[in-house]
C-alpha cells in the first residue's frame, strides 16, 4: 500500500516543534516586566551617570587616544590635558599645568605642572610624561609642524620651543592629553595598541563590566581632586541610532545626552518639567553657504553679496534649525567668538540683511540682468545652480530649501542634491560641487576659521584633494594678517589683526554666513545636579569635547 | 554525485565572481575614509594628520591589480585586514563579535515565521473558504506592507515603552555577565521577542500565501481523491499526503531566506539596538570602511552560496525528478 512509503513520524515533528516554540514565546513574556528600565530613579547616592552614544551600535575595548576610534571617554574621564578650555564661557581653567608663561618673541611656551598629580597605577605625573606624550603624537600621528623642542626643565617644568612665532599654539598644547610614558614606553605598536586597561590621571579610569553594549568606568584611586569626584562612576550605553537613544533618554533611563531630539519641549520637557531640562548654546561652528569661486559667476565677490542678500537667515534659523541657532552677520564670526567681534562692523552689515529688492538691484548692477523672470548670465543662459547637502542632515536640507524659494524671487533657479554625505564631501575636495552648506573650522580663537576661509595657503587647484576651504578662495592680503595674528604675543596686537581680517571678510565675502551652529546638549537632574546651565554656563553640555571634565568634576548624585 | 561535483563548480565560480566584484565596487565609491573622517569631524582635526592618518591605517596606493592579488590571497588565508571605522580591531573580530546575534535573531525569526506560516497555509487550503482562509491571509499580507521601520517603532512604543512587557534594547542587560546560565539565556530570549515578532509579522503573510496555492493546487490531484475514497483520517491526507508533496517550494524559499539571514536585519537591528551586523555594514558603507565592508559582504555572499548548496543537496534527496536527466 501507499502510505507505508511515507516517512511515518515527519508532520507530528513539526507539529511539535511550533508548540514547542509558542509554549517557549509564552513562557518568556511571562517572565518579564520592568527589566527594561536600568538604573532609572536610583538615587541611592551610588548611582551611575548613565551616557548613550546613538552613533555606536557596540564598542570595542580600545582606551587608545591616540587611535581615532577610541572608545567614549577616553579623552573625557581617563586623560586629562594641562589646561581645559570652555567654549561657552571661553574661560581656560588650569588643570595638570597651574600656570603658563609665553616668551617675549612668542617663539617658546612653558608650563609649570601641579604637584602631587598621580597616574592611576600610584606613580607620579612628571614633565617626562609630558615631553614623552608630545613626541609619540608626532611620530605616530604627525602634525604640531611649528612645533621644533619639548624639553624637561626641571620635574614640573616644561618648555615648548618653536621654529616661529606662534601663540595659538597654546590652545592645541594645552589642550592635548597627557599619556603616562612607563606605560606607553614599553609598547611595541602604540598605533594598533588597544590600551584595554588604561592608566591615566583623570577621574573615572578603572574600567569595569566591558560589553559590546555597556561598559562602566569607576572612580581613579589615586586622583588629584579627591573632592570633585562625587559620582560613584559613568556607564556608557551603545544605540544605533537617534531614535532608540532617544527613547532611553525620554524614558528617564539616561542622564545626559547630545543626540538630536526633534521637538524637544514635547517629547523631552514635558515629560518631567521639574527634571528635564536642555541648553543648545550657541557655541558651535559658524555654517556657511559656499560658493565654489573658481566656477563663474561666484568668483565675482558682487555676486556672492547678491545672492546673500537674498538669503532671509531669520526664517533659516526660526523654521529649519528650530529657533536654536543665532543668524550671521558680515564679520562671518561665530557668536563664540563675541570677544573678537568688530562691533561697528557689525552694525554696519549691509550684505548680510535679508533684502530681495536690493539683492536683485546688485545682480542687475553686477550685470546680471532678468528677463522674462528669469535672470540670466552674461552669455545669455538662464542663472542655476545646485546646492549640495548631504542626505542625512535633515536640518541642513530644510536650510538649503529655503535658499532655494529665496533665490526664486530674484530669478535664479536653484537645486537642492541630497546625495549621501560621501558623495557630497568628495564634490567638496575635489571642488567639483557648485554650493553647498558646509561647517567651519571651530577653534578657541577666530584663527582657524579665517585660515579655512580665507588662507591662499589652503587652497587647492580644482581636482586636487582639499581638506578645508572647499570654496578655494584665497587672499594675501589675509595670509599675512593671519600669519601676524599667529605670531603675534599680546592679545592687542592679535585684535588689531582680527579687526583686518574682519574688514577683508566683509570686503570679499569669501563664503556666506549663515548661522552659528547650536551644540546640542539636554540633561535630568532627577539622579545628578550641577549641570551647566544658561546662567551658569561653566562648560557646554556636549559630552564629547574637552570642556566634558568639567561637568564630569561638578556633577553630584541625588540622594534618596 | 557528478551533478553535485558539477554543481560545486559552478559554486567557486559564483563565489570567485563575488569576491572580484566584492574588491571593485567599493573602490568606486566616491571619497576615501581618511577625508571622510576628516569632514566627519568638522574642523576639529588638523589638517597635516591626514598623511599621517593614512599611513596608519595601511591604506595602500599601489596599482590595482597588486592590491587585487593580495585581496584574494587574503580571503584564503582567512586575514580580512583591520577594520578603518573601529581601528584598530581585526576585520574578523569586528564580524565574529556579531554575527552570533544576528544569526539568532534572523534564524529564530526565520524557523517561527516558515514553520507557523505553511502550517497555517496548510490549514487555510485544507479548508477553504474558512475563517482562517479569508481572513488570515489579507490580514497579514495587510500588516507585512507596512513600512517595517514604522511597525518595529509601533511594536516597541505599545510593548515596550507603554505596556512595559519588553526590554527596549540591546541582546540583554545592561551589566549581565554572558554564561550558560538559565537567567542569561532566559534574559536573551525576552530580548529577542520583540525584534523577531516584528520580522515574522512582515515575513508571515508570504509564506502562508505560498503555501495555501501550492496546497491547493495539491489538494486537487487524483491520489488525495483516491486516498479520500480510502477513508483515510482527513489530517492524515492533509499531511502526509497533500502537504508533503506540497512543500518542495517552501523548501527552496527556506534555503534562500537562511542565506539572507547572515545579511542583518538592518532596520531592526537600527530600532532595537540588537548588536548585529547589520548596522555596522550600513556604518562601514558610510565610513568607506573598504576593509570591514568587503569582510561582511564577503560573509554574505559566502552565506547565500552555501545555503544554496544546502537547498541543493536536500532538493535531490526529496525530489527524485531532479536526479533523472
Amino acid at each position: 500500500m501507499a502510505p507505508s512509503r511515507i516517512p511515518p513520524r515527519r508532520p507530528q515533528v513539526v507539529l511539535r516543534a511550533v508548540t514547542a516554540t509558542a509554549a517557549a514565546a509564552l513562557v518568556l513574556s511571562a517572565c518579564t516586566g520592568g527589566s527594561g528600565a536600568a538604573g532609572a530613579g536610583d538615587t541611592s547616592g551610588n548611582q551611575l551617570l548613565t551616557i548613550p552614544r546613538e552613533d555606536l551600535a557596540t564598542f570595542t575595548r580600545n582606551f587608545n587616544p591616540l587611535s581615532p576610534q577610541a572608545a567614549p571617554m577616553t579623552l573625557q574621564a581617563v586623560y586629562e590635558p594641562l589646561a581645559v578650555h570652555s567654549m561657552a564661557d571661553a574661560k581656560d581653567t588650569p588643570w595638570l599645568a597651574t600656570t603658563w608663561e609665553q616668551a617675549k618673541d612668542g617663539r617658546s611656551l612653558t608650563f609649570t605642572l601641579r604637584e602631587g598629580v598621580k597616574w592611576s597605577d600610584g606613580q607620579a605625573l612628571t614633565a617626562d610624561d609630558v615631553v614623552y606624550t608630545f613626541e609619540l603624537q608626532k611620530k605616530v600621528l604627525g602634525g604640531f609642524d611649528y612645533l621644533d623642542k619639548v624639553t624637561a626643565v626641571d620635574a614640573h617644568t616644561v618648555k615648548f620651543s618653536f621654529n616661529k612665532a606662534f601663540s595659538t599654539a597654546f590652545y592645541e598644547i594645552s589642550g592635548h592629553y597627557i599619556l603616562p610614558k612607563h606605560i606607553w614606553s614599553k609598547v611595541k605598536d602604540p598605533a594598533k595598541f588597544t590600551n584595554p586597561n588604561p592608566v591615566g590621571t583623570g577621574p573615572y579610569t578603572q574600567i569595569e563590566k566591558f560589553q559590546s553594549q555597556s561598559y562602566e568606568l569607576r572612580k581613579n584611586p589615586d586622583y588629584w581632586q579627591p573632592a570633585k569626584q562625587q559620582i560613584a562612576g559613568i556607564q556608557m550605553l551603545a544605540f544605533s541610532g537617534n531614535d532608540s537613544a532617544n527613547i532611553a533618554f525620554t524614558n528617564g533611563e539616561v542622564d545626559w545626552t547630545q543626540s538630536f531630539i526633534p521637538d524637544i519641549e514635547k517629547s523631552f520637557v514635558a515629560k518631567d518639567k521639574k527634571h528635564n531640562h536642555y541648553w543648545f548654546p550657541a557655541t558651535g561652528a559658524m555654517i556657511n553657504w559656499q560658493l565654489n569661486t573658481t566656477k563663474a559667476p561666484f568668483d565675482d565677490p558682487a555676486v556672492r553679496k547678491a545672492l546673500s542678500m537674498a538669503v532671509d537667515r531669520d526664517q533659516i534659523t526660526k523654521v529649519a534649525m528650530n529657533g536654536y541657532a543665532e543668524p550671521a552677520d558680515c564679520t562671518g564670526l561665530a557668536r563664540t567668538y563675541d570677544k573678537w567681534r568688530d562691533t561697528s562692523l557689525a552694525a554696519s552689515c549691509t550684505w548680510t540683511k535679508d533684502d530681495t529688492d536690493a539683492a536683485a538691484k546688485a545682480l542687475d548692477a553686477a550685470g546680471y540682468k532678468e528677463s522674462g523672470g528669469k535672470r540670466k548670465l552674461k552669455n545669455g543662459k538662464n542663472f542655476t545652480l545646485d546646492i549640495s547637502v548631504g542626505s542625512a542632515s535633515s536640518d541642513w536640507i530644510s536650510v538649503a530649501n529655503i535658499i532655494k524659494q529665496d533665490l526664486a524671487k530674484v530669478g535664479i533657479t536653484a537645486t537642492v542634491k541630497t546625495p549621501d554625505w560621501s558623495a557630497v564631501s568628495s564634490s567638496y575636495n575635489t571642488g567639483t560641487f557648485d554650493t553647498g552648506i558646509v561647517w567651519s573650522n571651530n577653534g578657541a580663537t577666530p584663527y582657524e576659521y579665517f585660515r579655512g576661509v580665507m588662507s591662499t595657503k589652503m587652497v587647492q587647484p580644482v581636482g586636487k584633494q582639499a581638506t578645508e576651504n572647499y570654496h578655494r578662495f584665497g587672499d594675501k592680503k589675509a595670509d599675512k594678517l593671519i600669519d601676524a595674528f599667529a605670531a603675534a604675543t599680546s592679545e592687542s596686537a592679535q585684535r588689531r589683526q582680527i579687526d583686518g581680517l574682519q574688514e577683508l571678510y566683509n570686503k570679499d565675502a569669501p563664503v556666506v554666513p549663515l548661522f552659528t551652529g547650536p551644540e546640542w546638549g539636554a540633561y535630568t537632574n532627577a539622579r545628578f545636579t550641577g549641570w551647566p546651565t544658561e546662567e551658569n554656563p561653566y562648560a557646554t553640555l556636549g559630552n564629547r569635547n574637552g570642556s566634558t571634565i568639567l561637568v564630569l568634576t561638578s556633577l553630584k548624585p541625588v540622594k534618596g | 554525485m557528478r551533478l553535485i561535483l558539477r554543481n560545486l563548480g559552478f559554486y567557486l565560480l559564483a563565489f570567485w565572481a563575488s569576491i572580484t566584484l566584492n574588491f571593485v565596487l567599493p573602490r568606486f565609491m566616491p571619497g576615501d575614509p581618511v577625508s571622510r573622517m576628516f569632514a566627519q569631524a568638522q574642523g576639529t582635526m588638523q589638517p597635516d594628520q591626514i598623511a599621517q592618518l593614512r599611513k596608519l591605517f595601511g591604506l595602500d596606493n599601489r596599482p590595482l591589480w597588486e592590491q587585487y592579488v593580495s585581496y584574494v590571497k587574503s580571503v584564503f588565508t582567512g586575514d580580512l585586514g583591520i577594520s578603518i571605522t573601529r581601528f584598530p580591531t581585526p576585520v574578523t573580530d569586528v564580524i565574529g563579535s556579531q554575527i552570533g546575534w544576528t544569526l539568532l535573531l534572523g534564524g529564530v525569526a526565520l524557523v517561527v515565521a516558515a514553520v507557523l506560516g505553511n502550517l497555517l497555509g496548510i490549514v487555510a487550503a485544507w479548508r477553504r473558504g474558512g475563517v482562517l482562509d479569508s481572513a488570515f491571509p489579507p490580514l497579514l499580507i495587510f500588516v507585512g506592507s507596512f513600512p517595517y521601520f514604522w511597525l518595529a517603532m509601533g511594536a516597541l512604543y505599545l510593548f515596550g515603552v507603554s505596556l512595559n512587557w519588553f526590554p527596549l534594547r540591546h541582546a540583554y542587560d545592561v551589566g549581565l555577565t554572558p554564561g550558560f546560565n538559565g537567567e542569561f539565556l532566559s534574559n536573551v530570549g525576552t530580548h529577542l521577542v520583540l525584534p523577531a515578532l516584528t520580522i515574522v509579522l512582515v515575513s508571515i503573510g508570504g509564506w502562508m500565501l505560498g503555501m495555501r496555492n501550492t496546497m491547493i493546487a495539491t489538494a486537487a490531484e487524483d491520489y488525495i481523491t483516491m486516498a479520500e475514497a480510502k477513508g483515510l483520517s482527513p489530517s492524515r491526507i492533509m499531511f502526509r499526503y497533500a502537504a508533503r508533496n506540497a512543500l518542495l517550494p517552501s523548501v527552496t524559499n527556506f534555503g534562500m531566506a537562511l542565506g539572507f539571514v547572515v545579511g542583518g536585519a538592518l532596520l531592526t537591528e537600527v530600532v532595537f539596538a540588537y548588536p548585529g551586523i547589520g548596522y555596522q555594514l550600513l556604518m562601514a558603507v558610510q565610513g568607506l570602511d573598504y576593509p570591514l565592508m568587503q569582510g561582511i559582504f564577503l560573509t554574505i555572499t559566502a552565506a547565500v552560496l552555501i545555503a544554496n548548496f544546502l537547498v541543493d543537496l536536500v532538493y535531490v534527496r526529496l525530489d527524485p525528478r531532479v536526479r533523472v536527466r
